[in-house]
C-alpha cells in the first residue's frame, strides 16, 4: 500500500510537471493580417503560406523541438483593429513573435507596444518609421525599386517605347514606388510623359488611360494591386488604343490571367521566379521553389503561390533564427535574425544584416506574360 | 487644359458607368416607394449578378444567354430572402426605419462575406457581350459593351413604366407609395407588394452587374461602392423618383468623368460630392421635385 501510495504522489507530482512543460513544448507566433478589407488577397495567401511553412516545419519537429502554433488575428486592413489584436495576441495568447501580413498601417501603430515588449516583427509590409521601431521589425517585402527597373529594363531591351505614362493608386507603398519611377525613368532612357492617379474601386479608368495616350505614352506603368488591372486593361482595349502596353505591379497570378486574357502580349508583369516555376533552371532557387509548391499546390492547386511563397519564406528564415540563437526568446531571436546566413527563399534570396532589415537585397523580379493558358516569361 | 476629343471621350465613359448607378438608383426607389425602407445592401445585388454570371459562364460552361436568365431570379431570389428573413420580421415586431436601414446595411456585409467564402477573394471577370470594338467616330471610342448598357438601360426603364402604370402590381405598388396605410385599407396586399419591390429591385440590381462586368471585374467587395453611388444619384435625382435616379445617375457618372480630366482623379469624388451638396441645397428634394424646401418628393 505505501508502495501504491508514493506510486500515485510520483504520478501526481509528475501530472502537475507535466503542464507547464507542455505549454513550454509550443512556439506562439502571432500574426496580424487583413483577411477582409483591401489587403484580403494578399494577406489570406500570407495566412495559409504560413500554415503551410508551420506544416511542413512541424513534420521536422517544430522550430528547436517545439511545435510551431500560430495564432491569427483579423484586422479587416484597418490599423484601429490591427492594434486590438496585436494586444491580444501579445497579453492573452502570450506569443513569442509576430509575422504579421501586409497592413502596414496596422503594423505601424502596434510597432511601439511590440517593441516594448521586446519581441521581433517579421513583416509582409514595409517597416515602421522609427529607427527604435525598425530594430525590432525585419521585412520580407522587396524594396520599391526592384518591381520598377525591370520594367524600365524590358522596355528599353525589346521595345521602341521610350515614353511611358503612370498609373498609380494612391497608397503610401504606390506613392512611394511611383516617385522612384519617375526618378529612375532617365537612367533607362524613359520619360515620363504622364502621371494619372486612380482608386482602387475604380468602375473605369479609360479617362485617365486616353489622358496618358493623348499624352503620346506608348505605356502604361501601373502601380498599385487588384482587380483594377483587370480593369486597365479592358479600358485600353475599349479605347482601341492597339499598342498601348500595359506594365502591371506584382500581383496575384488570377489577375494576370485575366489581363493578360484582354491584352495578351501586350500585358506584362513583374513576377517572382515562384509565378513561373516552369522557367527556372535547375540550382538552388529552383529546389526552394520546388519545396514550397510541394506543400502549396498540394493543399492550393489553383491559387497563385507568389505572396505565400513570401511567407513561407518568412517562416523559414525564422526557423533558422532560432537554430542561429539556438533560443526563442524574443531579443536572441532579434539578434540572429541579423545574423541568419544568406536564404535562398521560394520568394527571392534574403540577407538579414544589422543595417539590413529590409531582407531582399537582390532583385528577384523577371518581366512575364500570359501565352498559352499561362504565365511564362517575357522573352 | 484638356482638349474636346478629352471631354467628349469622357462624357462617353461617364455615360457608360452613369447608367449603371442609375439603375442601382433606380433599385433604391423601388424599395423606398414600396416600404419608406432606404436598402443600403443594394450595391451587394449588383456585385451578385456580376459574380453569380461569372460563376455559371466559367463553372458551368453554359451560354450566356442562359447564364443572364438564371442570374436574374437567381438575385432576385435573394433580395426574396433578404425582406423575409429580416426587413419583414423587423416591421412585424415594430423596429423604427433607423433599425432596418441598419439592419440591411449588415445584410450588405453577411453576403459580401458569404460571397468570399464561398466563391472566394479572386477578382473575375468575362467577356463583353460582342467582341471586337471599339466604334470609332473619330477620334471618340466608344465600347460596344457601351450600347449594350443603353440598350438594357433603355429596354429597363420602360419596362418600368409600363410595369408601374399598365399593371395592377405596379399600380398598387405606387399606391403603397403613396400612402401605405390607405392602400392597405383599399385591400393592397402591403406585404407582398413589399416583397415584389425587393425581388424586383434585387433584379434590377443584378442586370447592372451582369452588364457592367465585361467592362471591368467583380469581387465580393465591389457592391459598396455601386451601392454609395446608387444611393447619391437617387438623391440627386429626388428619391422616390425612378426617372430621377436614372437621371441622376447619368449626371454623377458625367460628372465624375469630367472632374478626373479637369481637377484629376483623388478629386472624382470631392467634385460629385459637392455636387450633391449643391444639390440639396437649391433642390432638397432632388432636381426633379422642384425648387425650396416645400418641394414634395413623390
Amino acid at each position: 500500500m505505501p508502495k501504491f501510495r508514493l506510486a500515485l504522489a510520483a504520478a501526481m507530482a509528475a501530472s502537475m510537471l507535466s503542464g507547464p512543460v507542455r505549454a513550454e513544448d509550443s512556439f506562439k507566433i502571432g500574426s496580424s493580417v487583413g483577411l477582409t478589407g483591401y489587403a484580403a488577397v494578399v494577406d489570406r495567401a500570407w495566412r495559409d503560406g504560413m500554415a503551410v511553412a508551420a506544416e511542413a516545419l512541424n513534420e521536422k519537429g517544430g522550430i528547436l523541438g517545439r511545435k510551431i502554433e500560430i495564432i491569427t488575428e483579423d484586422n479587416r486592413s484597418q490599423p484601429q483593429d490591427a492594434v486590438v489584436g496585436y494586444r491580444k495576441m501579445l497579453s492573452s495568447d502570450e506569443v513569442q513573435i509576430f509575422d504579421s501580413g501586409c497592413v502596414s498601417a496596422g503594423n505601424f501603430a502596434a510597432a511601439a507596444f511590440v517593441m516594448r515588449a521586446e519581441l521581433p516583427m517579421y513583416l509582409c509590409s514595409i517597416l515602421p518609421k522609427r529607427e527604435e521601431e525598425q530594430a525590432w521589425a525585419f521585412s520580407f517585402l522587396p524594396p520599391p525599386r526592384f518591381e520598377v527597373e525591370p520594367r524600365y529594363q524590358y522596355l528599353k531591351d525589346k521595345t521602341d517605347v521610350r515614353k511611358v505614362g503612370l498609373l498609380y493608386d494612391p497608397t503610401p507603398y504606390a506613392l512611394l514606388m511611383k516617385g522612384l519611377a519617375e526618378e529612375l525613368a532617365a537612367n533607362f532612357g524613359i520619360e515620363v510623359v504622364a502621371q494619372e492617379s486612380y482608386k482602387a474601386d475604380d468602375a473605369d479608368m479609360s479617362v485617365q488611360i486616353g489622358r496618358i495616350n493623348a499624352a503620346g505614352a506608348g505605356a502604361v506603368i501601373k502601380i498599385g494591386q487588384g482587380g483594377s488591372t483587370v480593369t486597365a486593361a479592358k479600358n485600353i482595349r475599349q479605347l482601341g488604343l492597339d499598342k498601348m502596353i500595359l506594365m502591371s505591379s506584382n500581383d496575384d497570378g488570377s489577375i494576370f490571367r485575366q489581363a493578360g486574357e484582354v491584352l495578351g502580349d501586350r500585358f506584362l508583369f513583374v513576377s517572382p521566379p515562384v509565378q513561373l516555376p516552369k522557367e527556372l533552371k535547375p540550382g538552388p532557387r529552383k529546389e526552394a521553389v520546388d519545396a514550397f509548391l510541394k506543400y502549396w499546390s498540394a493543399k492550393y492547386p489553383d491559387r497563385d503561390a507568389a505572396n505565400g511563397a513570401r511567407a513561407w519564406d518568412s517562416m523559414m528564415v525564422m526557423a533558422k533564427a532560432a537554430e542561429v540563437a539556438n533560443s526563442v526568446e524574443g531579443e536572441a531571436m532579434r539578434d540572429a535574425t541579423e545574423k541568419v546566413p544568406s536564404h535562398q527563399g521560394a520568394y527571392a534570396t534574403y540577407n538579414f544584416s544589422k543595417e539590413h532589415h529590409v531582407g531582399i537585397t537582390e532583385n528577384p523580379f523577371l518581366i512575364g506574360k500570359f501565352a498559352g493558358g499561362e504565365l511564362v516569361l517575357a522573352q | 487644359m484638356p482638349n474636346a476629343i478629352e471631354f467628349t471621350q469622357s462624357i462617353v465613359n461617364g455615360i457608360s458607368v452613369g447608367l449603371i448607378y442609375g439603375l442601382v438608383g433606380i433599385g433604391f426607389c423601388v424599395i423606398y416607394n414600396a416600404s419608406g425602407i432606404v436598402n443600403f445592401a443594394q450595391g451587394v445585388f449588383v456585385m451578385l449578378g456580376g459574380m453569380v454570371c461569372q460563376a455559371l459562364l466559367t463553372s458551368l460552361g453554359i451560354p450566356l444567354i442562359l447564364a443572364v436568365v438564371l442570374t436574374i431570379p437567381l438575385v432576385a431570389l435573394s433580395g426574396l430572402l433578404m425582406e423575409v428573413a429580416i426587413v419583414r420580421p423587423m416591421m412585424n415586431r415594430g423596429a423604427t426605419l433607423f433599425a432596418i436601414i441598419l439592419a440591411t446595411l449588415a445584410a450588405q456585409i453577411m453576403v459580401e462575406r458569404i460571397t468570399l467564402l464561398t466563391l472566394g477573394d479572386r477578382p473575375r471577370t468575362y467577356e463583353e457581350f460582342t467582341s471586337g470594338g471599339p466604334l470609332k467616330l473619330g477620334d471618340v471610342a466608344i465600347g460596344y459593351q457601351l450600347f449594350w448598357i443603353l440598350g438594357c438601360g433603355a429596354l429597363l426603364v420602360l419596362a418600368l413604366w409600363l410595369f408601374f402604370t399598365r399593371t395592377r402590381s405596379g399600380r398598387a405598388l405606387r399606391a403603397c407609395s403613396q400612402n401605405r396605410e390607405a392602400a392597405q385599407l383599399l385591400g393592397i396586399p402591403v406585404a407582398r407588394m413589399m416583397l415584389l419591390a425587393f425581388g424586383l429591385s434585387a433584379a434590377l440590381g443584378a442586370i447592372a452587374g451582369i452588364l457592367v462586368t465585361p467592362t471591368q471585374y467583380t469581387a465580393y467587395n465591389v457592391g459598396t461602392p455601386f451601392g454609395v453611388n446608387g444611393f447619391i444619384a437617387a438623391i440627386i435625382g429626388g428619391f422616390g423618383r425612378a426617372g430621377g435616379a436614372l437621371a441622376g445617375g447619368l449626371l454623377l457618372g458625367v460628372l465624375q468623368a469630367l472632374a478626373i480630366v479637369v481637377l484629376g482623379a483623388g478629386f472624382k469624388n470631392v467634385a460629385a460630392l459637392s455636387v450633391l451638396l449643391l444639390v440639396l441645397l437649391l433642390f432638397p428634394n432632388g432636381i426633379f421635385a422642384g425648387f425650396g424646401p416645400n418641394a414634395k418628393a413623390h
